[in-house]
């Protein structure tokens, strides 16, 4: 019948690769017609955003055997691609040695959503919420180029300008966006520690209403907090909507070495406003979202004297 | 008593359409299909003003698969339709005026071939200016959208000497409100299914809130005999006065008669959205008036209603909206102005509370800010200014009296939530703030007693018992005196019929529809404990002109409130013929029977004796009772006048977090009074529904528009509130006690809800933080402060 041949010309194909490999492979060969999907939900939103227009050849990663695997090794925590976010923040080892990371991705959408997506994809989109928490925590993104995997660390791979934006991703050559992330790896703590020094971590997202919205402001921040309470390190990160996260330098440099007391939390304060450039946002200010990341960045502090 | 599960006892019953609901068995109209079914789309318009030059669709009908493309060409009838003003166009002509003006439909064998087809139309656009604020569009020089000019509908209403009564006044206080773009945002978006039917009938398949309305409507576009189109039109997911309005029907049913064939419409969210009716955003600036002891003086109003390219029940609302400007009080004197105003905005149109949710946000907000002038309780103020029993209504009409007001005004002190309050207020006056708590003007609480609940902070475990001194607690309360019908000057039928069916089905039938509320359970219910049938015993017929009475709308809070009249008309009659015919085929005196469950009974054992199906069998004729009046209305010229008020007071809690300037409801108490509760489910479900609607209003919802355009095109930007939104309680307190002899039985509470509860978080806010909020939602920039915790000086706890 016409009618089922129109709509199978219309529906894409799709590709399922068994390997990381024949993936990236596959993505050369089929250049701006051919699109990486995980979960597909942020592709989803995309599509139905665009009026429907669908791309012609799906590369479905989720088919790719151990993508989606949880690990622990040499020290590190070790997050396949296609790994679920529900499973992600409920595997134990995430939930005891990375907990900024599972309360991160306990945020993003809703229930049904974090049961589809990937913490591939949502790394890969740049502006995903689990970003500014994968940046707290120092991890390392592993790419597959086609040939071989190497890694690279996530504050670079951020720091490159002009990455192709999600949907021109879609059209655009760049070798870049050729390449495939397999695996994001987390340092993790010593787990038997003879450091005296305390992990301690934060994580706000910050929207229009309590739960299941998009983010105007994230913030995370993970240090060492040593006995006499001076931070012995410290990072923290901010995001929110389009805004690719990036590290609040500044802030940390007043940190570091330092108790949170309040001369230091009115530098804070003031630094985060300085440093943090949001993307800007049809629904709210620059000037709100600057104010509301260095409050919740200072009330953190406050809280950890 | 607090109205919950376990006050309820058995009076708390599972809905008859709850089992399918939860466990998604039941099929919403949108879920039907037909054989040979064809996909129908629309072709709407990408600009929010422009000419049409020229439309062009060979090439949509020449791809293969596409059976049909209309355009106005092809309207046989009027090519118009509104409830009331029919000036929305079916079919643009030469002109379209918003974003979701509709230019052509197809109908196709697939929905993605007729979004193909779509495509493949072309329509030439000239553009023209876009009139977006309402303001502007009232001047003379703004472009005209209509010939009878940009202003539709007017409506004044003075009374005594507003300037002397402002002269004579000791405090005035004048703001302007402005209130939200709110959609509906009902779960099944509209669509429908049009079939032609072998004898040249049309059924049409499609959600409305009053049947037989849309068969007029259909009629004069399809040029056809009503009594040739059926409306079956439940079960609805979800309508809340979005779906009364004509919205996809006439295109299903001129596609469904072009082709011949069954065509499905059903509009995704983003076309729901843009097409969709929205709550009318209003300004409404009032200027009010208290002497010393704080008695109001003068009030004067001044209404700009946006509403959109055409009209549909614009008027309608405005008019609602004056009334209650005015709403409990009592004024020396008053002077309302309002305009309804036609703007390229998207489409205004009825929504639950029909006007008065603006209106109330304004006229509370009145009362607060002159407490707060008077030095005096807010509560007492209102005290010092309600109308008493006896009294008229806000028109100064003749109204149904009972004592709500001053029962909903006593409840309120009386509730646990503002025992809280007078606890929390003792303590603070007995310990002042701790330093680190803002001074800020009327917070006397400071400090919050609640720990740090929030999810997104982590990290610590400490810190969730630590007291955080950013996040402020405030209480604030409302007073709400609402109308229900459709008011003076708008014909307001109303009806049912009971019938013993063949099959000993006692048929219950009335042109309601059921959209969620619960109006089959509550229907349900009072045939129960009216007559003494049990539910096994009844069929509930609604949504089907074919088959219903006419009842009139399901509007207005008045289809319960008729369904109680109407039964309490039948009863007698009803039970009469059937104990009737009962005694004769038992051959024992009428006195010796009662309707029963299942059957009718002996009166004094109980034992059933004859069965309703063997009943139906003997009797000679069918056993039927019908009756029709209509919804009392008040004997006044003024239209829209109510005769029948619902009151309520709603008292909440806030929690402000001064870091984000966000706003938590913690905790709500409603008292209701509206005559006796016909179904506890139902009563609490319209409360606390009308409340998280009311919720969206005050904090999260808003339709926003920049030059015609929609900026929230779906549900990831237009945010209405989750369950994380509504974890804080909610009491409901009904009253249910009305004066003796009082023939009108219960009022309506579909709407009350939603209409009190955005002043009274205005309220609280401005006991948490000492700001004065006036424009919804509330804008979480205007709360938010520099906390102390990082300002010079300060120290640190
Ligand atoms: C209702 C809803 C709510 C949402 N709310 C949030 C939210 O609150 N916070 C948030 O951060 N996100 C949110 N999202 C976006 C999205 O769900 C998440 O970002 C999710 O983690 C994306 O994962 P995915 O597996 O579905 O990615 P996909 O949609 O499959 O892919 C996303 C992008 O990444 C590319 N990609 C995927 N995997 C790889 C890979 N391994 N290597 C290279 N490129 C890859 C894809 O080509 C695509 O461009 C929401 C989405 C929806 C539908």
């Amino acid at each position: 019948m016409a009618a089922n041949l129109e709509e199978f010309l219309l529906s894409p194909a799709v590709w399922q690769p068994q390997s990381s490999g024949a993936a990236v492979r596959l993505k050369h060969a089929l250049g701006p017609l051919g699109v990486y999907t995980a979960g597909s939900t942020l592709l989803r939103t995309q599509w139905e955003a665009g009026g429907g227009k669908l791309p012609t050849h799906l590369i479905d990663l989720t088919a790719i055997p151990g993508l989606d695997r949880i690990a622990v090794q040499n020290g590190e925590l070790i997050i396949g691609a296609t790994a679920r976010l529900n499973d992600c923040s409920s595997h134990p080892v995430v939930m005891e040695r990375a907990p900024l990371l599972a309360d991160a991705i306990r945020q993003i959408a809703g229930w049904s959503v974090r049961n589809q997506a990937t913490l591939g994809g949502n790394a890969a989109s740049r502006v995903g919420d689990a970003v500014p928490a994968l940046l707290a925590l120092d991890a390392c993104l592993v790419w597959h180029d086609g040939e071989k995997q190497y890694t690279e660390h996530i504050a670079e791979w951020l720091s490159v300008q002009n990455w192709p934006g999600m949907l021109e991703w879609v059209e655009t050559r760049d070798t870049i966006g050729l390449r495939l992330l397999t695996s994001i790896r987390i340092p993790l703590p010593d787990e038997y520690t003879t450091k005296q020094t305390r992990r301690w971590f934060a994580y706000h997202k910050a929207g229009r209403r309590e739960a299941f919205m998009p983010s105007l402001v994230t913030a995370a921040v993970a240090a060492e907090v040593g006995e006499d309470g001076a931070f012995a390190d410290i990072r923290i990160t901010a995001g929110g909507g389009r805004t690719v996260p990036l590290r609040l330098t500044e802030a940390e440099r007043l940190l570091r070495g330092r108790r949170p007391e309040a001369a230091a939390l009115r530098q804070v304060h003031e630094a985060v406003r300085e440093q943090y450039v949001p993307e800007p946002d049809p629904f709210a200010t620059d000037d709100y979202r600057k104010l509301t990341l260095a409050n919740l960045i200072a009330a953190e502090l406050w809280k950890r004297k | 008593m607090a109205l919950n599960r376990e006050t309820s006892g058995n009076r708390w019953r599972i809905r008859p359409d709850g089992p399918g609901k939860v466990t998604g068995g039941l099929a919403y109209l949108t879920d039907l299909s037909a054989p040979n079914m064809l996909h129908g789309l629309v072709l709407r318009s990408p600009h929010a003003h422009a000419r049409i030059a020229e439309v062009r669709t060979e090439e949509a009908l020449a791809l293969p698969g596409v059976h049909a493309v209309l355009t106005h060409a092809d309207v046989p009838g009027l090519n118009r339709f509104g409830i009331a003003h029919p000036d929305h166009p079916v079919f643009c002509e030469e002109r379209v005026r918003f974003v979701g003006d509709a230019v052509a439909a197809v109908a196709a064998d697939s929905a993605e071939l007729a979004m193909e087809a779509l495509a493949r139309i072309e329509v030439d656009y000239e553009y023209l200016p876009v009139v977006s604020d309402p303001e502007l569009a009232m001047r003379e020089d703004a472009p005209q959208l209509h010939e009878r000019g940009n202003i539709q509908h007017r409506n004044d209403y003075v009374r005594g000497d507003v300037e002397a009564a402002f002269a004579a006044s000791a405090h005035i206080v004048e703001d302007t409100y402005e209130t939200p773009r709110q959609m509906h945002t009902y779960m099944e978006t509209e669509g429908g299914l049009f079939v032609p039917e072998a004898d040249g009938r049309l059924t049409v398949y499609s959600a409305t809130q009053h049947g037989l309305m849309d068969r007029m409507q259909l009629a004069r576009i399809l040029a056809r005999p009503e009594a040739d189109i059926r409306i079956v039109s439940s079960p609805i997911g979800g309508s809340f006065g979005g779906k009364d309005e004509l919205n996809v029907q006439p295109y299903g049913a001129l596609l469904a008669l072009a082709c011949g064939r069954p065509v499905k419409l059903h509009n995704n969210r983003f076309e729901s959205v843009r097409a969709g009716l929205k709550r009318h955003p209003m300004r409404i600036t009032m200027k009010t008036g208290v002497d010393a002891g704080g008695k109001l003086l003068a009030h004067r109003v001044r209404i700009v209603s946006d509403a959109g390219p055409y009209s549909t029940l614009s008027a309608e609302v405005l008019n609602f909206a004056v009334e209650h400007t005015l709403g409990a009080y009592r004024y020396e004197a008053v002077e309302v102005r309002s305009f309804c105003v036609f703007t390229n905005n998207g489409m205004s149109g009825e929504f639950r509370g029909f006007g008065g949710n603006q209106a109330l946000f304004a006229l509370e907000g009145q009362l607060d800010r002159l407490a707060d002038k008077l030095g005096i309780d807010p509560w007492e103020l209102r005290r010092r200014n309600l109308r008493q029993r006896g009294d008229p209504g806000p028109f100064e009409q003749p109204i149904a009296q009972t004592d709500g007001a001053r029962q909903v005004w006593e409840a309120l002190p009386a509730s646990r939530l503002w025992l809280e309050r007078a606890e929390a207020a003792a303590a603070a006056e007995a310990a002042p703030a701790a330093p680190t708590a803002s001074a800020a003007p009327a917070a006397p609480l400071g400090m919050t007693p609640d720990a740090d609940l929030r999810s997104a902070s982590s990290g610590t475990a400490e810190a969730a018992t630590l007291q955080l001194p950013w996040l402020k607690i405030g209480y604030g309360a409302s007073f709400v005196m609402h109308g229900a019908g459709l008011g003076v000057g708008i014909p307001d039928p109303a009806g049912g019929r009971l019938t013993l069916a063949p099959d000993g089905k006692i048929e219950a039938a009335f042109g309601y529809e059921e959209f969620g509320q619960g109006l089959i359970a509550s229907l349900e219910q009072m045939l129960i404990e009216k007559f003494g049938f049990a539910g096994s015993d009844l069929r509930l017929v609604v949504g089907d002109t074919d088959a219903v009475p006419d009842s009139g709308s399901s509007t207005a809070s008045r289809a319960t409130s008729m369904m109680w009249q109407a039964l309490e008309r039948m009863r007698e009659p009803f039970a009469h013929s059937l104990l009737q015919v009962a005694s004769r085929v038992l051959v024992l005196p009428k006195e010796r029977l009662r309707i029963g469950e299942g059957g009718v009974c002996d009166a004094a054992s109980g034992e059933r004796l004859l069965a309703y199906r063997e009943l139906a069998q003997s009797a000679a004729e069918p056993i039927a009772c019908e009756t029709s009046f209509s919804y009392p209305a008040s004997p006044v010229e003024r239209v829209g006048a109510h005769y029948l008020y619902t009151y309520c007071s709603v008292g909440v809690k806030v929690e402000v977090n001064t870091l984000t300037g966000r706003v938590r409801v913690l905790d709500q108490f409603h008292a209701v009074a509206a005559g006796p509760v016909v179904n506890p489910q139902g009563f609490l479900g319209q409360i606390e529904g009308g409340a998280s609607m009311a919720l969206g209003f005050t904090l999260t919802e808003d339709a926003v528009m920049n030059s015609g355009m929609y900026l929230t095109r779906n549900l990831d930007s237009y945010l209405v509130p989750t369950i994380a939104e509504q974890r804080g309680r909610v009491e409901v307190l009904p009253i249910e006690e009305l004066p003796d002899g009082d023939a009108h039985g219960p009022r309506g509470i579909g709407e009350v809800g939603s209409v009190g509860l955005a002043p009274a978080i205005a309220q609280a806010v401005f006991n948490a933080v000492g700001k004065r909020v006036s424009k919804l939602p509330i804008d979480p920039a205007e709360l938010q402060e520099v906390p102390d915790i990082v300002k010079e000086g300060s120290c640190p706890v």
